[in-house]
């Protein structure tokens, strides 16, 4: 968690000094939800993710230099410089990709499980949406889908109460209920404190034990602060849309503030966890170093990899 | 010698299929109906007994079960999807242009997407606006996609054995108007590239650059203007994306004149960019402006009465090219049926 929120801010700076030319959407705040999941999964298992994955790709164990190589446009990018933030892939861990059309990913991650289920595989799969893109059509029909073929998926809902800015109350009746809509799917529900590494985890295991069982698709609705602005390096209180999770809320409900006080209280000290945070952000900036100075890709290649 | 077979269209996209499937146990097909008798209007006939376990009937969700056989294609099985008419397959534009077409592109490579969409296009009588949409220039404006069109049985069969062999998204543009036509076709498993075009008759006069449905016309075309003394050089595209680009110049250059026949509204067509590539060309010199003749920039109307002027005929192609040349137009009507209905031709 503490390696997402480094890594976030270290890269919200570098670009607040301009060196990234690639939209990015920060996960400040969500990272509860990332690593509660994941840490439920095995290295088999396949996650995938959507336009805010940076989170999701480091949690799964995706690659920190070959992001932000990414980032930067460099040839030793993940996607050597042809995908950027939106577009992120660690295939040796897993993370089998992320889109930022809303939704589209959805499908994607549904026919992961459908291949799982056809080789017969142990694994399984999860992928990661927002509340926004729960409201795309495609998403409906495939937790049909997956419920119709039995698939073994996790589905989970980051809701950060925002489609952009956009509140929950300006899309949905008063009578909207992500829990009936998905039950009555056949889709197993549970729902989670998603600023709680705890909680998160603990509700995700009860889940993707379920899953592993052979029972089918589940979904876990995640409630969420995303504590910057949609796409840019910044707290956008200013612009006055937020409510219920004003600065001092989030702030309040940090999760990671939470697993320090755990930890804490079960005895751990505050220098190690100095120590811990020290070394995190020295191998941040070592990553954004080599990235600074890596070459960019050939100017060969806007022609390459059109077909496999 | 075992005796030649002749074989519907329809036919031989289902021996095509149950030949993949039986070499290949990542094949699967999926889509609306495809498990029924006659799935597929016929093209699916029989598999689901077959194979069981991979042929999947399918919620009427277009994006999401074409989405979801991406993200199998993705990890590496290979997806026969089916779409019944080209309106369909709109809903689900996401997953075939914006995720399967970028995929290998977007993550810098290593990550092929091995599926192919067989999407149903174009005229059917009484099917009107809504069904009969030819948008075969949809799919050659995205790069990513290899997009092919059979124009015969032997060619579909022979191009839908390439594509499940192929590690990219293909898009088989099957025209219904052809479904009838038969064709001798060689039983075993054969293959056809996907991206050349094919000159399926020499001349020296003109160039007629075509493909599907717009093809089987430009084909009775040809023998009409043999009579008037016209050769015709008749050049199948075959492919939309990418183009044959030495074919098709090389036909030119020889005829020195261009002529493209579309079953599609005239903006933005296929013939259109064929002109626009063939005109910037430096080592062409037309002795003719070309000429595109394709459907009116209005939807396809219902009533035959109105159908009957929309698409190009044996007869209007062959007319367009004899006004070229300076000769007297062709006086003859065509039945109801040879306007109406879809042509049982055997071809060859």
């Amino acid at each position: 968690m503490l390696l997402i929120r480094i890594a976030e801010e270290e890269i919200a700076a570098l670009y607040l000094k301009n060196k990234i030319m690639s939209f990015v959407h920060f996960y400040v705040g969500q990272e509860a939800v990332a690593v509660g999941v994941s840490d439920n999964l095995h290295l088999e298992d396949r996650a995938m993710g959507n336009h805010r994955s940076h989170g999701h790709y480091l949690a799964k164990g995706g690659n920190l230099r070959a992001m932000i190589c990414e980032l930067l446009g460099k040839e030793k990018g993940s996607s050597h410089g042809k995908g950027g933030s939106m577009h992120m892939i660690d295939k040796a861990v897993n993370f089998t990709g992320s889109t930022p059309i809303l939704g589209s990913i959805v499908p994607l991650a549904a026919g992961s499980a459908f291949e799982q289920k056809y080789h017969r595989r142990d694994s399984i799969t999860a992928v990661y949406f927002g509340d926004g893109a729960s409201e795309e059509g495609v998403v409906y029909e495939v937790l049909n889908l997956a419920a119709l073929f039995g698939l073994p998926i996790l589905f989970v809902i980051e809701n950060n109460l925002y489609s952009v800015n956009s509140k929950l109350r300006d899309r949905r009746s008063a009578d909207y209920s992500v829990e009936k809509i998905v039950s009555g799917l056949g889709v197993k529900y549970l729902k989670a404190n998603g600023n709680d590494y705890e909680d998160v985890h603990a509700q995700a295991g009860t889940l993707i034990k379920s899953i592993r069982a052979g029972h089918g698709p589940s979904l876990l609705e995640c409630i969420t602060f995303r504590h910057m602005a949609h796409s840019a390096p910044i707290m956008d209180d200013a612009q006055g849309y937020r409510e219920e999770d004003v600065l001092e809320k989030r702030l309040q409900e940090d999760p990671i503030k939470k697993v320090k006080t755990k930890l804490l209280s079960q005895g751990i000290k505050e220098e190690e966890l100095a120590v811990l945070e020290k070394e995190i952000r020295a191998q941040v900036s070592s990553d954004i170093q080599f990235a600074i100075s890596a070459p960019y890709p050939a100017k060969e290649s806007l022609y390459t990899d059109l077909y496999a | 010698m075992p005796e030649p077979r002749i074989l519907k269209y329809t036919d031989a996209l289902r021996e095509a299929t149950d030949q993949v499937m039986e070499q290949d146990a990542n094949v699967f097909v999926m889509g609306l109906g495809v498990s029924y008798s006659k799935g597929a209007d016929g093209t699916t006939a029989g598999l689901k007994q077959k194979y069981p376990d991979r042929v999947f009937d399918v919620p009427v969700s277009e994006n999401g079960f074409t989405g979801m056989a991406v993200g199998a294609a993705i990890q590496g099985l290979h997806p026969i999807v089916h779409h019944g008419r080209v309106e369909f397959a709109l809903l689900a534009m996401d997953p075939i242009l914006t995720q399967a077409a970028k995929w290998n592109y977007m993550f810098g490579g290593g990550n092929p997407v091995p599926i192919v969409f067989r999407i149903n296009i174009g005229r059917q009588w009484g099917n009107g606006p809504q069904h009969t949409q030819a948008l075969y220039s949809l799919f050659g404006n995205v790069p990513g996609l290899k997009v092919v069109i059979p124009s015969t049985p032997r060619m579909a069969k022979g191009l839908l054995v390439s594509a499940v062999r192929d590690n990219n998204p293909v898009v088989l543009l099957e025209p219904r108007w052809l479904f009838q036509i038969t064709e001798i076709v060689p039983q075993e498993i054969y293959t056809i590239p996907l991206d050349k075009a094919r000159v399926v008759r020499k001349g020296s006069d003109i160039t007629i650059v075509s493909y599907g449905d717009g093809l089987i016309a430009s084909l009775e075309a040809v023998d009409l203007l043999e009579k008037e003394g016209v050769h015709v050089e008749l050049v199948d595209l075959v492919s939309i994306n990418p183009i044959d680009w030495e074919t098709v110049f090389t036909s030119v250059n020889r005829t020195g004149r261009l002529m493209c026949v579309d079953t599609t509204n005239e903006a933005f067509n296929v013939g259109s960019e064929i002109i626009a590539k063939v005109a910037q060309s430096p080592t062409i010199a037309l002795k003719e402006k070309p000429i595109s003749l394709a459907t009116p920039n209005v939807p396809c109307p219902t009533s035959t009465v109105l159908t009957e002027l929309y698409y190009p005929t044996s007869v209007s192609i062959a007319n367009k090219v004899l006004t070229l040349f300076g000769k007297s137009s062709i006086e003859r009507s065509l039945s109801f049926e040879e306007l109406h209905l879809a042509p049982t031709v055997m071809i060859g």
